[in-house]
């Protein structure tokens, strides 16, 4: 899905980097520079040093579908169906069209309600989801989450991942939920700027036993 | 001190009803994405009209950290911000772990940062109430656990959590959960524990498991478990 080579940018240090996988998890401390690399890797910042390359390819030849770590700092528009509708409208797909898309992806993520809201009503969460659906409803090459999960309760983080299985969109996503990043294909642990694990769920977990990074419901079977 | 709600909050399409009593110690709200936790926490901030009463007694000082810390800012240097809520950065910044970043500008920490910026604030001030909205989203679970022993030495104090964290938790004194527009007191712990309506995966899996735990952290989990075994 991803692979970095000779990466030097801001705190970032990685001389290389494969991962392979539909969910790949990206995970470690406040400040090891997730942020910094996913914004990279969607595109949204131009690399100083080295190359990466996202499904095989530059990032900006790659439709991402971002989410971003502040979700309502990005919100543009004030009524929610139009802030879902945004990308669908920018890339003038048929109004009918983009509404049917709209309305199916609220219903798939089961609050079909949020449609007639503003978006200056939203709580925190529901900002979160907004954002998500407004990724999701332009068939993006890739999903690039900010760990969206950390403003969803549990049951919504359920309903995203569900939604992403469904559509079988690649995901990229950065979490703080060990049990979360234990469900992906491939997880990288970043600290410093550097990749100091990347495997398996079982690999890099394997190696992280003694910390809190620890999966709690692996803790539990133990 | 005490907190007393008996109180409805009504807007379009929203409902949000709470009769509670909260005494000293720290009280866990939850609920899922848009049911009310924020609202009920700026009540109890003062910051919003309500239907009802809201009285507290022996309480002098309240204090709201907000679900999204950039909200607070109000300052151009992370030193400014600090001193704006009457605090000394020498002494804050190093409990933050941010001795360094004094001169620039809060917009240019992490969300993660930010959030540790304003949670040492409110935890130096150490008002009579804190109310807590979402106060580990974004923390890595080093800070979280730090996070969860400085609400837990918060003992003669309300201490109010409103989260949907789902590993590292607090011990708590008592648990409410928020569901269709009404707010619903499980009670104190450990009794209020098998009672939760959302409790985090590791918890639903030690009850569901026949444990019985004393109270909701990951460590209660596994003890209760271990003593099923004997």
């Amino acid at each position: 899905m991803i692979s970095v080579r000779g990466m030097r940018h801001h705190l970032i240090d990685i001389e290389r980097l494969d991962a392979e996988g539909k969910r790949v998890a990206l995970i470690g401390p406040n400040g090891a520079g997730k942020t910094t690399l996913l914004e990279v890797l969607a595109g949204m910042d131009k690399l100083r040093e080295g190359s990466v390359k996202v499904l095989g390819k530059s990032p900006s030849q790659v439709k991402v579908g971002w989410v971003g770590e502040f979700p309502d700092r990005t919100m543009l528009f004030s009524r929610v169906c139009d802030e879902v509708a945004s990308s669908l409208r920018f890339t003038k797909v048929d109004q009918e069209d983009a509404d049917l898309i709209v309305m199916e992806s609220m219903a798939m993520l089961k609050r079909p309600d949020l449609l007639k809201r503003y978006t200056r009503s939203l709580s925190g969460g529901e900002k979160a989801l907004v954002a998500f659906a407004a990724a999701i409803v332009n068939s993006p090459d890739i999903l690039i989450l900010d760990e969206v999960d950390s403003h969803l309760d549990e049951a919504t983080a359920g309903i995203i991942t569900d939604a992403v299985q469904l559509s079988g969109i690649p995901t990229l996503f950065c979490t703080q939920d060990m049990d979360r990043a234990s469900t992906a294909d491939h997880v990288i642990f970043l600290r410093d700027g550097r990749v100091q694990f990347s495997g398996s769920p079982a690999e890099v977990f394997g190696q992280l036993e003694d910390s809190c990074f620890y999966p709690s419901l692996w803790r539990l079977s133990q | 001190m005490r907190a007393d709600l008996d109180f409805m909050v009504e807007r379009e399409d929203f409902k949000l009803r709470c009769v509670a009593s909260y005494g000293e110690g720290v009280h866990l709200v939850s609920g899922v994405i848009g049911s009310g936790k924020s609202t009920m926490a700026l009540v109890m901030a003062s910051l919003l009209q309500c239907q009802g009463r809201y009285l507290t007694k022996g309480v002098q000082r309240t204090i709201l950290s907000m679900q999204f810390p950039e909200y607070h800012i109000t300052s151009s240097s992370v030193d400014d911000e600090v001193r704006s809520w009457g605090l000394d950065p020498r002494d804050v910044l190093p409990r933050a772990g941010m001795e360094d970043r004094g001169a620039i500008d809060p917009f240019k920490l992490s969300r993660g940062q930010l959030k540790r910026l304003n949670l040492a604030c409110v935890f130096a001030l150490d008002p009579d109430i804190l109310l807590l909205d979402e106060p580990f989203s974004s923390l890595d679970c080093m800070v979280k656990s730090r996070v969860c022993k400085a609400i837990e030495s918060r003992k003669d104090k309300i201490t109010m959590v409103f989260s949907h964290e789902r590993s590292v938790l607090p011990r708590v004194e008592s648990i409410s959960h928020i569901a269709d527009g009404k707010l619903i007191h499980h009670g104190s712990t450990p009794e209020a524990v098998s009672q939760w309506a959302s409790p985090p995966p590791y918890l639903r899996q030690a009850l569901q498991r026949g444990a019985r735990p004393q109270n909701i952290t990951l460590q209660d989990s596994m003890e209760a478990l271990c003593a099923t075994r004997d």
